[in-house]
């Protein structure tokens, strides 16, 4: 009840309808931001709706894909607001998924003032992810480690490392270039591939294709495979289905880079 | 055997290194070892118990999901931020990796051999999380006492 109240002083004020498109703006945000670091599509519906209903809307219909959230919300009084958004960059940081999450799960226990809660949503859009000086050693440890698991030895390992800085160094390097995300994966993983290869005939690594492979698994969009599953279980099939397609291109992409560079390197 | 544990570890840095890859940074890295660690033990174990390569593959991505599925709700996080990590191990980046080869070399029935393994492999993966995430669901929702928990 005291979460509807809100909105009722806002239409004594006279300029309740502005009140709830800030409210309905600020919500989106938080919905937008969790799509864009990676939370799954009907996480998103889910709590977009819980936020609606705790700020006093009496009905809220949500509909979101990977790129776009829709949501129409009714007031009390009868009128309805539609806000759209548009998710253009989309990345991963599930700490902040986690975040925005407890965030909400506080809202809905107890609501924040609107301004408070923009407060809050700055506050994450600002915050870097966590621990991301050390992006550079997991790629090199993740390769490492990878390239072993998949049957490598130590000098393979040592290899798989070097390489693995190669990939994060040209990752790094192409984020400023705004490429497409698919070309991208491509050329990155050409790079790397050739970087191997080097590596190889300088005779650090034993076997190349355990080093591609470790280099391979860093580069594979895991998340996205799992999330569109999710996603196709809970009923969403078209995200699932926008999702699945983009995973299997990027695979299909970095498989295609390192495909190149074994073609012009000859036998491995 | 040794080379089991160094394979289970090597998994393990994995998953860790992903974890923190995504994020991820508070005491959720703790159990996100443990899980991607007991999850290829369980892989290695039903190879050990007879089981083939699918059956292995399937028994691990479900006892990883249910475990991530059951510690999201202890620890109030969602659930693909333990399972992303935690399912590292079980990617089958290898036969991936020989389909490719295989293609570029041209030699297309081990082509053929190689992207079934990879489907098959991906299937069974992907079978393990769905019946984990529905098993979760009925038994929430059967037990009224849990019925806290099923919302996450």
């Amino acid at each position: 009840m005291e979460e509807a109240n809100t909105l009722q002083e806002g239409s004594q004020g006279g300029n309740s309808s502005w009140e709830s498109e800030c409210c309905l703006s600020a919500i989106l945000d938080l919905g937008e931001l969790l799509l864009m670091h990676g939370a799954e599509v009907c996480r998103v519906e889910d709590t977009v709706t819980r936020l609606c209903a705790a700020y006093g809307f009496v009905r809220s219909d949500v509909f979101s894909i990977t790129s776009s959230i829709i949501v129409t919300a009714f007031r009390a009084d009868g009128s309805g607001l539609t806000q759209t958004r548009r998710i253009k960059e989309r990345g991963t940081d599930l700490g902040k998924v986690a975040q925005i999450n407890a965030l909400s799960r506080k809202i809905c226990a107890e609501p924040l003032p609107v301004q408070e809660l923009n407060r809050e949503i700055a506050c994450l859009r600002e915050r870097k992810k966590a621990l991301s000086v050390l992006e550079p050693w997991m790629y090199l440890l993740i390769s490492a480690s990878l390239s072993i698991f998949f049957g490598g030895n130590w000098q393979d390992g040592l290899a798989a490392a070097l390489s693995g800085l190669v990939l994060y160094g040209m990752i790094y390097w192409s984020s400023f270039l705004k490429l497409n995300s698919i070309v991208q994966n491509m050329i990155c993983c050409a790079v790397t591939g050739v970087a191997v290869l080097l590596l190889v005939r300088l005779g650090l690594g034993v076997h190349a294709d355990k080093i591609m492979i470790g280099n391979i698994m860093l580069v594979i969009p895991g998340i996205q495979l799992t999330n569109s599953l999710r996603d196709m279980i809970n009923g969403d099939m078209i995200s699932g289905l926008l999702n699945m397609c983009e995973a299997l291109l990027k695979a299909v992409a970095v498989a295609m880079g390192f495909a190149a560079v074994v073609i012009l390197g000859g036998a491995l | 055997m040794m080379h089991d544990l160094v394979q289970t570890f090597m998994g393990m840095v994995g998953s860790v290194c992903f974890a923190v890859l995504f994020g991820i940074s508070d005491r959720k890295i703790l159990w996100i070892a443990f899980g991607g660690a007991a999850g290829w033990a369980v892989y290695l174990l039903s190879r050990h118990a007879g089981y083939d390569l699918l059956m292995g593959l399937f028994f691990s991505s479900l006892f990883v999901a249910s475990l991530s599925e059951l510690l999201a709700r202890v620890l109030k996080t969602p659930v693909v931020l333990l399972l992303v990590p935690m399912l590292i191990p079980e990617i089958p980046g290898g036969d991936l990796y020989y389909t490719m080869y295989y293609l570029v070399q041209r030699q297309f029935t081990e082509f053929g051999t190689a992207s079934n393994q990879v489907l098959g492999e991906a299937g069974a993966i992907a079978l393990g999380i769905i019946v984990a995430s529905y098993l979760a669901r009925a038994v929430l929702r059967s037990c009224k006492w849990l019925a806290p928990f099923v919302e996450i």
